[in-house]
C-alpha cells in the first residue's frame, strides 16, 4: 500500500501533536538509552571506571554525601548565593526595566550603558571582585549580579514595549495619570513576561554559580566538584553535576507553578 | 446658547516628513456634537477621520484650530472623553466586574457605588452572565461589550469610538449596533463614532460628518431625514424605511468621488 490510509498516521507527521502517553513514552525512552550506554560502557569495561565511573556507583555515591559528608551544606550555600544575588538583581531590573520600557526618555539614558555592559562577559570581573572584596561572600554574589542583571534589565525592557498603546490609551482616557497607567496597566499587562523572563535569567545565574564556585570558593557545589576532582573522585563530580540539574530543573518547576498562581486568567484561554 | 457640548473649530493636523516636507491629514475641520446625539464620522481611508477622533480624545495634538468641550478648551486625554478602540483593550488581568469599575476605581468613586454603577453598566449591554469571567473566556464581540460599559460607567460626557465593529463578524456587528442605540437612550451620553461603513454610519448617526479624503476635510454634513428625528432600532427596520436607500446612493457616490481623486 503505497498511500497509507488518513486514519492510520505515521510516526512523523508535520506539526500533529502527540497524545499524553506517547509524550511520557518517550520522555522516558531517550533517558533509558541514556543510562544504558552509559551502564553498558562502564560495566563492560570500555571505558576507564576511574574516569567514566558506572550510573550505579555515582548514585550510591550522591546517597552517601547526602548522608555521610553533610552534602545539603554544600547544597544550602550554594542555592542561598544563587537566591540573593538573584533576588538583588531582580529587584534592580524590574522596576529599571519597566520604567525604560515606559517612558522613552528613561531608555535614552540606561539604554547605551546597560548594552554596553551586555556584552562584557561576567566571569571576566573575577580578578578585580576578587581584589575588591576579598575571598568573603561578595565576589560570589558580585559576579551572579553582574552576570544577570543586565540581561535581564533588557528583557524587562523589551516586554514592557509590547504592551499595546490602546491598552495605555484606553488607561488615559478613563482618567488615569502617569503614575496610575504604569503601575496599574503597564506592570500588570508585562507581568506574565516578567516572571517568564525571570525563570529564564535564573538559569544562567546557576551558569555563573558554578563558575564563580570553581574559581574562588572553598564552598558550595561547585567547590566540592573542584575538591573532587584533586582527589580523582569523577564519581563525586558527576554527583555534583547531576545535583545542579536536578535544582535548575526544581527552580524551573517552582517558577511555572508560580506563573500559574500569579496568572490564573492565561490558563482559560478559549 | 446652542446645546452643543463639542465644538470644533478649524482643526487641522499636519504631520512633519523627513527632509522639511509635510503632510497634512486634516485640514481646518469644524463640526459641532450636540448633546446626546450621535454623530457619525465617514469617509474613505485616508480622509483622517481617526486623527480626527484622536484629537478630540486629546491623544493627538492639533496644530491649527480648537476644540472645545463645553467651555472647557481639550488639551489632553481626559475622563469626559472615554474612547473604545477597534483592537480589543479588555485589562486581561480582571475580571469583566474589575475591567468595567477601573475607571471609577482611579478617579475615586467609593466602592459600593463603584459595584452598583459597574452592574448596572453590564447589565445594560448584557453581560451579566459573565461579571466574574476573565475576557480571555469571552468571544471578541463581549469584549467590545466590556470596553464598552467600562468607559460609560467612567461616567463620561463623549463617548468616542474607532471602528469599534471593524474586527467583528457581520451578525455581532449588527448586534452591537442595535445594541449602541439602546446604550445611547439609556446612559444618555453623546457619541462620536468613526466608520467606513455607509450602512452603519446611516442606521447609528442623528449626523454623519462626510470627510474627504489627502488631505481631510468636511465634504457634506448630512442629517437623515428620513428617521424624521428620531432613532430607528432594528437593521430590518433601517432597510425598510423609505429614504434609505437614497441616502445610501447619495452616500456611495460622495465615496467614490473621492475615489476617483486618487
Amino acid at each position: 500500500m503505497r498511500h497509507p490510509s488518513p486514519h492510520k498516521p505515521r510516526f512523523l507527521e508535520v506539526r500533529r501533536p502527540v497524545s499524553r502517553r506517547q509524550a511520557v513514552l518517550s520522555a522516558i525512552a531517550i533517558w533509558v538509552l541514556f543510562f544504558g550506554i552509559w551502564l553498558i560502557a562502564s560495566e563492560s569495561g570500555m571505558v576507564n571506571p576511574l574516569l567514566v565511573p558506572s550510573p550505579v556507583q555515582v548514585f550510591e555515591t550522591t546517597w552517601n554525601l547526602f548522608v555521610d559528608r553533610g552534602f545539603i551544606g554544600d547544597i544550602g550555600i550554594s542555592v542561598w548565593r544563587v537566591v540573593l544575588a538573584f533576588a538583588m538583581a531582580s529587584a534592580l531590573s524590574v522596576p529599571l526595566g519597566v520604567m525604560m520600557g515606559t517612558f522613552p526618555a528613561i531608555e535614552a539614558i540606561f539604554a547605551p550603558f546597560v548594552s554596553a555592559w551586555r556584552y562584557l562577559p561576567a566571569p571576566s570581573f573575577i580578578p578585580i571582585l576578587l581584589m575588591w572584596f576579598g575571598t568573603g561572600e561578595a565576589p560570589k554574589l558580585a559576579l551572579l549580579f553582574l552576570g544577570v542583571v543586565f540581561f535581564l534589565i533588557t528583557l524587562v525592557m523589551d516586554h514592557t514595549k509590547t504592551v499595546r498603546k490602546e491598552l495605555i490609551e484606553t488607561a488615559l482616557t478613563l482618567g488615569a495619570n502617569r503614575k496610575v497607567t504604569v503601575l496599574n496597566v503597564v506592570l500588570p499587562a508585562v507581568l506574565p513576561e516578567i516572571v517568564t523572563a525571570m525563570r529564564q535569567m535564573l538559569a544562567m545565574t546557576w551558569t555563573y554559580l558554578v563558575i564563580a564556585e570553581i574559581v574562588a570558593s572553598t564552598t558550595g557545589i561547585g567547590a566540592m566538584m573542584m575538591r573532587a576532582r584533586r582527589f580523582l573522585k569523577t564519581d563525586e563530580i558527576l554527583s555534583g553535576i547531576i545535583v545542579i540539574g536536578a535544582l535548575g530543573l526544581l527552580f524551573d518547576l517552582l517558577f511555572k507553578a508560580a506563573h500559574r498562581w500569579l496568572f490564573p486568567y492565561l490558563q482559560e484561554k478559549r | 446658547m446652542s446645546s452643543a457640548v463639542l465644538h470644533l473649530d478649524e482643526v487641522s493636523k499636519t504631520f512633519a516628513l523627513a527632509k522639511g516636507r509635510e503632510l497634512t491629514a486634516v485640514d481646518k475641520v469644524s463640526f459641532e456634537v450636540e448633546r446626546n446625539s450621535i454623530v457619525v464620522l465617514l469617509g474613505p481611508s485616508g480622509c483622517g477621520k481617526s486623527t480626527v477622533l484622536r484629537m478630540i480624545a486629546g491623544l493627538e495634538t492639533p496644530t491649527g484650530g480648537a476644540i472645545t468641550l463645553g467651555e472647557t478648551p481639550v488639551t489632553g486625554p481626559g475622563r469626559d472623553r472615554g474612547m473604545v478602540f477597534q483592537a480589543y483593550t479588555s485589562f486581561d488581568w480582571l475580571s469583566v466586574r474589575r475591567n468595567v469599575e477601573f475607571g471609577m476605581k482611579i478617579n475615586g468613586v467609593p466602592a459600593a457605588e463603584r459595584r452598583e454603577r459597574a452592574e448596572h453598566f453590564i447589565r445594560l449591554v448584557g453581560l451579566s452572565k459573565f461579571l466574574d469571567a476573565y475576557p480571555s473566556q469571552l468571544s471578541g464581540g463581549m469584549r467590545q461589550r466590556v470596553a464598552i460599559a467600562r468607559t460609560l460607567a467612567n461616567g463620561p460626557e463623549l463617548l468616542l469610538m474607532d471602528e469599534p465593529f471593524g474586527a467583528l463578524d457581520a451578525e455581532t456587528r449588527w448586534q452591537m449596533q442595535e445594541l449602541m442605540i439602546d446604550v445611547a437612550e439609556q446612559a444618555q451620553t453623546g457619541m462620536i463614532i468613526v466608520t467606513h461603513d455607509i450602512e452603519e454610519a446611516i442606521f447609528l448617526a442623528d449626523k454623519i460628518v462626510f470627510l474627504s479624503a489627502h488631505p481631510g476635510r468636511v465634504k457634506e454634513e448630512i442629517i437623515p431625514a428620513f428617521k424624521s428625528g428620531g432613532r430607528i432600532r432594528s437593521k430590518e427596520e433601517l432597510v425598510q424605511t423609505p429614504g434609505y436607500a437614497e441616502l445610501e446612493r447619495k452616500i456611495m457616490r460622495l465615496m467614490r468621488e473621492e475615489g476617483q481623486h486618487e
